[in-house]
This record gives C-alpha cells, sequence and structure tokens, in this order.
C-alpha cells in the first residue's frame, strides 16, 4: 500500500513537473492570463478579460479595488456560492455533532470555575480581552466596509468578527459568549447574510435584469446612478457575506469546543 | 419571466434552503411544504427552459448582467442550457421531487430533532446539482462541487450508524483530493489560455489549427480534471469511498445521492470532453479512447464481480453503481464516428438515474420495514410486500436490461456504439455484465418469491448498529409500506418504463445536440 502511495505520489509529481514545462514566463505581461490568449502570431484570439478588468472596472463600477469588483461583482454568483460553502458548513457541524437531547439548560449560567489558576488568571485574561474585543470588533467592521478601498471585505472581515466572539468565549467561557450570541442568533444571523446577498440578486431580477445585475438597483437606491449602484450594493452583499461568516465562524467553534453541547468549552 | 428561467432552475432551492433554515427550526412541519414548492419551481423553470432550447437552440444566461455587449465574453459567469443539459436539469429536478416525498416521515424518524437541517442540505444539495449542470464556467462548477460534496458528506454523516460518519469521513478525503485535482486542472488551462468560460476556453485551444491546444500544459490539465472528476463518479480504481458512503447513509441521503451525484459527475466529463477540449482535441490529438475503454471494461467486470460478492442488498446495489460508471464513462470514450457510444453514455444518466433511484428507494423500504439488510432475510417478501417488490423488480429488470425498460435501449445504443468503434472487449463487458445482473437479481427474485422469512426478529444483531437500530421493534410484523414512500416508487417505475417506451424522441434531441459537436471535429 506504502509503494501504491509513493508511485502515485511519482506519477502526480512528474505530471506536474512536465506541465510546467509550457507554462509562461514568471511575471510575463504578455502571458494568457494577463494580455489574453495569442496564437504564434501574436493575434488575440477573443479579448482579454483581464485587460477588461484592468481597464473597464473604474468607468464600468467605480470600485478602486479591482479585486473587489471582481469577487463581488463579475464573479458574484461565485462568490455567493462561496458563502453558502460556508454556512452549509455551519449547517454540516451543527447536523452531526450538535447535541439536542440535553439542551434545557444550554444558556443557563455558565458552571462555576474551579480549576487551580483560577480567578487569579481570569483577571488578567479578562480584563485584557475587554479592551481588546472592542477595537477588533471595531477593526473588522472597517474591513468590512472598506473592502472597496483595501484590502478586505466580507469574508476577511467577517472572520475578524467572529474571531472576536471566540476570543471572549476562549478567556471567559463559552457560556457567557453564548448568553449574548445565542444559538438561536447566529443560526438566523447565518441564513440573513445569505438572503441580503440573494436579495440584492432577486432585486434586480425583479427589476427585469439578470440575477445580481446590482445596476438596475439605482431606482431603489437614493441618489445613485447605474454605476454608483453597483458600488453601493457590493458593500451590501459583503455585509451579507460578513454576517454569514460571523456566525459560523462562531457555531464551528461554539460546537467543536463544546462537543456540540453548547454547555461549556474549553 | 421566461429569460429568468436558467437562474430560478438554481436559485429557487437556495431560497427554499434559507426559508427552512430561518423559519423550519419553529415548526417542523413548514420543512417539507416549502422543499416540494421550491422543487417544483425547478422542474417548472427546468422544462421551460428545456421547451425554448427544443425550439431556438442553446440558451444562454450572465450572471450579474455582464453579456457578451456590455462586457468580454467571459468576464461575468454564464449559464448554458443545450439540449443536454437541458434533459439533466429534468432529471434532477424530478428524482429530487421523488425523493423529497419519500423522505416524508423518513426524515423525521432518521434524524430526530434536525429535520430542519436536514432539508437545509438537502436543498443545497440539489442547488450544488443544478449548478454543476447549469454552468457554462470552469471555476464555477468547482464551486458548485463544493456546495454539492460538502452537503452530501454532512447527509452520509448525519444518520445514527457510526458507520456512515466513517464512511463520510473516507469519503471527504477522497472528496476533496478530487475537487482539488479538477482545480489545479482549472487553474493549468486559465494559465495557457486566459479564460474561465467553457466556451471561450473551446475558442482559444482550437483557434489556429489548435496550436495552443497542442501545449502539454494544457494536456496535463485535461488529466487532472479528469482525474479530479474520476474520483467524484467512483470510476474503477477511484471507487473505493463510494459503497460504504451509500449504503451506511440514512436512507433518504442515499436515496438523494446515489442517483446523482455520480450521474451529475458523468454529466460534467463529457460536458468538459466535448464543450471544452472539443471532440476532436479528445479523440484526434490526445487518442486515449483505447486505454480509457479498457479501464471502463475492467470497471463494469470489477463492479458487477464485487456486487455478486456482496451479501448485504444496499452494498450490492452500489457495487452495481460502480459497474454502471463503467458503463457511461466506456460508452463516452467510445469514439466511433457517429457518436453512438456519446448518445448511449448520456442516455444512459439519463436512465440510471432513475434505474438506481427505483432500487434505491426499494432497497430502503425492504430493510427499513423487515430488516432486510442481507440479501437471505428476503424470503417470502413477496407476499408480505408486493407493490414494493414490484416496484423492485422493475429497477432490476431495467439493470439487466430487459425490452421495454430504459436499461435495455441504453445498453442498446452503447453496444451499437461498441460495435461500430470495434470495442468489442466493451461491448462483452457489456453482455457480460448483464448476465451477471441477471444472475444476481434472479437470486433475489427466487428468494423473494420461494424463500420462507427466517424467523421473526432475524437481522437484529446487524439492526442495533445500523440507523434502524432504535426504531424498533413495529417493523416484526412486516406490511406493505406507507403511501408516502410506495408513490415515489411506483412513479420511479413507471418513468423507468416510460422513459424505454418514448426512448425515440429522447434518442433524437440527444443526437441533434451532440451531431454538430462532433461535426466540428471533422
Amino acid at each position: 500500500m506504502k509503494w501504491f502511495a509513493l508511485i502515485a505520489v511519482v506519477i502526480t509529481g512528474s505530471l506536474l513537473i512536465y506541465g510546467v514545462s509550457d507554462f509562461p514566463d514568471w511575471g510575463d505581461a504578455q502571458s494568457p492570463a494577463n494580455a489574453g490568449a495569442k496564437s504564434s502570431t501574436g493575434e488575440p484570439i477573443g479579448e482579454s478579460v483581464s485587460q477588461f478588468y484592468i481597464t473597464e472596472t473604474g468607468r464600468l463600477t467605480h470600485v478602486p479595488n479591482l479585486v473587489t469588483a471582481v469577487l463581488a461583482d463579475y464573479r458574484g454568483y461565485d462568490t455567493m456560492f462561496e458563502t453558502v460553502v460556508i454556512f452549509a458548513a455551519g449547517m454540516a457541524i451543527f447536523a452531526i455533532l450538535r447535541v439536542l437531547r440535553e439542551d434545557k439548560h444550554t444558556l443557563g449560567p455558565p458552571a462555576k470555575d474551579t480549576t487551580a489558576d483560577g480567578d487569579h488568571g481570569r483577571i488578567i485574561v479578562g480584563t485584557t480581552c475587554k479592551i481588546l474585543i472592542p477595537v477588533i470588533q471595531l477593526f473588522s467592521l472597517y474591513v468590512v466596509a472598506h473592502g472597496h478601498y483595501s484590502p478586505g471585505g466580507g469574508f476577511q472581515g467577517g472572520v475578524m468578527l467572529g474571531a472576536s466572539f471566540i476570543l471572549l468565549a476562549v478567556a471567559k467561557d463559552l457560556g457567557s459568549a453564548l448568553t449574548w450570541f445565542t444559538e438561536k442568533r447566529f443560526m438566523t444571523l447565518a441564513c440573513v447574510g445569505i438572503l441580503i446577498y440573494a436579495g440584492f440578486g432577486l432585486m434586480a431580477q425583479f427589476l427585469q435584469r439578470h440575477f445580481l445585475d446590482y445596476g438596475v438597483l439605482h431606482v431603489i437606491l437614493p441618489k445613485t446612478d447605474e454605476v454608483m449602484a453597483r458600488s453601493h450594493s457590493m458593500l451590501g452583499v459583503e455585509i451579507g457575506v460578513a454576517f454569514t461568516v460571523t456566525a459560523i465562524m462562531f457555531a464551528i467553534y461554539a460546537n467543536l469546543s463544546s462537543r456540540g453541547e453548547l454547555k461549556r468549552g474549553l | 419571466m421566461a429569460d429568468q428561467f436558467p437562474a430560478i432552475i438554481v436559485l429557487a432551492p437556495l431560497f427554499g434552503a434559507l426559508i427552512v433554515g430561518l423559519a423550519g427550526s419553529r415548526d417542523h412541519r413548514i420543512c417539507f411544504p416549502v422543499v416540494l414548492v421550491s422543487l417544483a419551481v425547478s422542474l417548472f423553470a427546468s422544462l421551460g427552459v428545456f421547451l425554448q432550447v427544443l425550439q431556438s437552440g442553446p440558451v444562454s444566461y450572465f450572471m450579474s448582467g455582464w453579456d457578451t455587449e456590455k462586457s468580454v465574453l467571459g468576464a461575468g459567469i454564464e449559464l448554458r442550457i443545450d439540449a443536454i443539459n437541458g434533459l439533466v436539469l429534468i432529471v434532477i429536478a424530478v428524482v429530487s421531487i421523488l425523493v423529497s416525498i419519500f423522505s416524508i416521515r423518513r426524515a423525521g424518524e432518521e434524524t430526530t430533532e434536525k429535520t430542519p437541517q436536514f432539508y437545509v442540505l438537502f436543498l443545497l444539495l440539489t442547488v450544488g446539482i443544478f449548478g454543476m449542470t447549469v454552468t457554462n464556467d470552469a471555476f464555477n462548477l468547482f464551486v458548485l462541487v463544493e456546495v454539492s460534496s460538502l452537503t452530501s458528506y454532512a447527509l452520509i454523516a448525519m444518520g445514527k450508524a457510526r458507520r456512515g460518519t466513517m464512511a463520510a469521513f473516507n469519503y471527504i478525503l477522497m472528496g476533496t483530493v478530487g475537487a482539488s485535482f479538477y482545480l489545479l486542472g482549472v487553474g493549468y488551462l486559465y494559465l495557457k489560455t486566459g479564460t474561465l468560460n467553457m466556451g471561450h476556453i473551446h475558442e482559444v485551444l482550437t483557434a489556429n489549427g489548435g496550436e495552443i491546444g497542442r501545449s502539454p500544459s494544457v494536456m496535463v490539465a485535461f488529466v487532472m480534471i479528469l482525474v479530479g472528476l474520476w474520483i467524484k463518479m467512483a470510476f474503477f480504481p477511484l471507487y473505493g469511498w463510494l459503497p460504504n458512503a451509500y449504503s451506511y447513509a440514512p436512507s433518504t441521503s442515499g436515496c438523494i445521492l446515489a442517483p446523482l451525484m455520480t450521474k451529475v459527475s458523468v454529466y460534467v466529463m463529457i460536458r468538459v470532453m466535448l464543450g471544452v477540449f472539443g471532440w476532436e482535441w479528445v479523440f484526434g490529438h490526445l487518442g486515449w479512447n483505447h486505454a480509457v475503454v479498457w479501464l471502463a471494461v475492467i470497471a463494469i467486470l470489477a463492479g458487477s464481480v464485487l456486487a455478486l460478492a456482496q451479501r448485504e442488498l444496499k452494498k450490492m446495489l452500489c457495487y452495481l453503481i460502480v459497474a454502471e460508471v463503467g458503463y457511461m464513462v466506456g460508452g463516452a470514450w467510445l469514439a466511433d464516428s457517429e457518436g453512438w457510444g456519446m448518445t448511449g453514455a448520456i442516455y444512459h444518466i439519463l436512465a440510471d438515474a432513475f434505474m438506481t433511484l427505483c432500487l434505491f428507494i426499494a432497497a430502503s423500504i425492504l430493510v427499513k420495514r423487515c430488516k432486510a439488510r442481507r440479501i437471505e432475510d428476503l424470503g417470502g417478501m413477496f407476499k408480505k410486500m408486493p407493490v414494493t417488490m414490484t416496484g423492485f423488480i422493475i429497477g432490476a429488470l431495467a439493470m439487466i436490461g430487459i425490452p421495454p425498460t430504459c436499461g435495455f435501449f441504453s445498453k442498446f445504443y452503447l453496444i451499437r456504439g461498441g460495435i461500430e468503434s470495434g470495442h468489442w472487449e466493451f461491448v462483452a463487458a457489456l453482455i457480460l455484465s448483464s448476465l451477471i445482473n441477471a444472475v444476481l437479481f434472479f437470486r433475489i427474485f427466487e428468494i423473494a418469491f420461494f424463500g420462507n422469512k427466517p424467523a421473526e426478529g432475524h437481522g437484529h444483531e446487524e439492526g442495533e448498529t445500523s440507523e434502524q437500530g432504535s426504531i424498533g421493534e413495529q417493523a416484526l410484523s412486516v406490511r406493505e409500506a406507507r403511501l408516502s414512500t410506495l408513490i415515489p416508487l411506483l412513479v420511479t417505475a413507471a418513468i423507468v418504463i416510460l422513459l424505454g417506451v418514448f426512448n425515440g424522441p429522447v434518442i433524437a434531441v440527444i443526437r441533434s445536440a451532440i451531431e454538430p459537436l462532433i461535426a466540428v471535429g471533422g
């Protein structure tokens, strides 16, 4: 069996190296991915997607960050399903791990900490977290909102926001994090996030355009034209992504750390 | 409205899943109607778009409105429906509706309080499968493969059986490897072509005498994509995850996964072969058809022989799926100049979905009602459950390939392709596998007709560890199954026969769709 695995690895590896032999040069500005495919005589075959993104994005969407425009507009349909993947992961964790039989006391007061380092450790950790968590949350909101202009966006911001709740759960205990961020709330939030995203798409459909064609939303959004409507809607869907990611991050942590009982974490 | 159909096919189950997720946990009773309505909307939209295709050729739908007027091809994501995937979409919609009806009571019993989550995952699975079939974008396909795989892992692991969880874990490992192979292949293709739109990639690969297509990187990309899809469809050497995953899954999960996942992966392979690389490139430039057909022959024989060795009913069916995948892959790679092998493979995707569904529903009823995990436990079932066994027989006859059922006609076209392309080994394997199927199923018929039911309660030592363990003693007195499970079974059985009787128009539609693809290649 080991030999079989070794042979498979060797074959795959040599195949990959063989494939590399015909790659464009590293950082070649004329490579197909950068300038579109060209025939040996230099004739372009079809128009180049990346050139289109680079030259037209500013005019068409008014978003300075090209990556955000590609992610949330041109390929917004992909991104919606990436969010659905995360949502499905959360649902899968719930479906497999969650123990529902004895969840009467789930949200009751956290069990008294009886470990040896007890309160002394908790004071330092607790105070640090009290200071840190609001800062993390504020920064994550900035990352979500500023995805247009700088690296960032819903996924990154959502992960940070989720991490701030996880930090609370690690530093104090899962119960106290759950008293505010209850299971009902985070499961609802996860659905609402995708609903926001898909809702933007659906609104465009109701306005006789294709799914996720944000341009038409200038009818609804005040003081916008086609271009600015795209820009604003991208912010909207990023917020939706952030909701889902935050909720599912915390849901996964909560279920994993308490073996699906949502009582006491680590 | 009508021009929105391609998007609605995918979106209806997505919104359905969100509604179930939001409102389902308050009241479990709303789950089922929402599931049924959203799948019915999908079916309606697939039928509508299929009619459009028949009238006026392939339908394209550009997500976010980035069509070729506003931007360049490939800037946005395109959905594209031709006659072939139009048919596949209808099959998916019908199968998922039938399984959802089958699941009315089952889901509650097998997943206890997690019914809403079960239905959320169920709907997301159909979203993924619909999306894989409908998309014309190589990367979007990967995203939807992820959606469908992730949900299927969860659906398999949801049951109470520990073996199901273990099988799901194996499946995760294999599935992840498969998906990453596919992604790697798409990455290589993007490096050489600079686009992700399948039609555009095809254009680039064939332009100027196909010079970019001759690049070794493109060849490696094709191999990576092919191996990734083969893992997903459980083609012979890569089938290890399938039997346990499908047989130890909760019965409703097994019934939706077994007919759809492998078949849709086969469809995706055919689409990649014909739509991305093209007939001429795959069979002319690469020319590996002999090797792949031989691999398919081994798959068919191995699947059939392993099925013969099984004593558990569902395991046996799972190995038959492995053999059926061999039929389809072999048929697709026969490369006879008229494309009959390809026609047979595509028709077999449709036929096999219903055959497998029929057998899996019947087997699930038998396993649950009378604890007949093993074939020997089926003694005297005909007297006790005549309707269920009728459905089972129709599915089995189709699997063997007896004339009025669709199984006969798909084999007929596959064999025709085999003869025309001179792959006699494939023809021999098909006939031999049909004979083995006949032996398998007639053994079961014999036991069910003439055998005596073993002492009541037999099979409990099995039952304790299985997902049926806690359902308890009610199954001891075996009676006919519930109406909610019999209706989907009988409808499926009827479709198996009707699809066979009316194979002419279906074949005509498939031919009309693949003939231009072959002609382009010369």
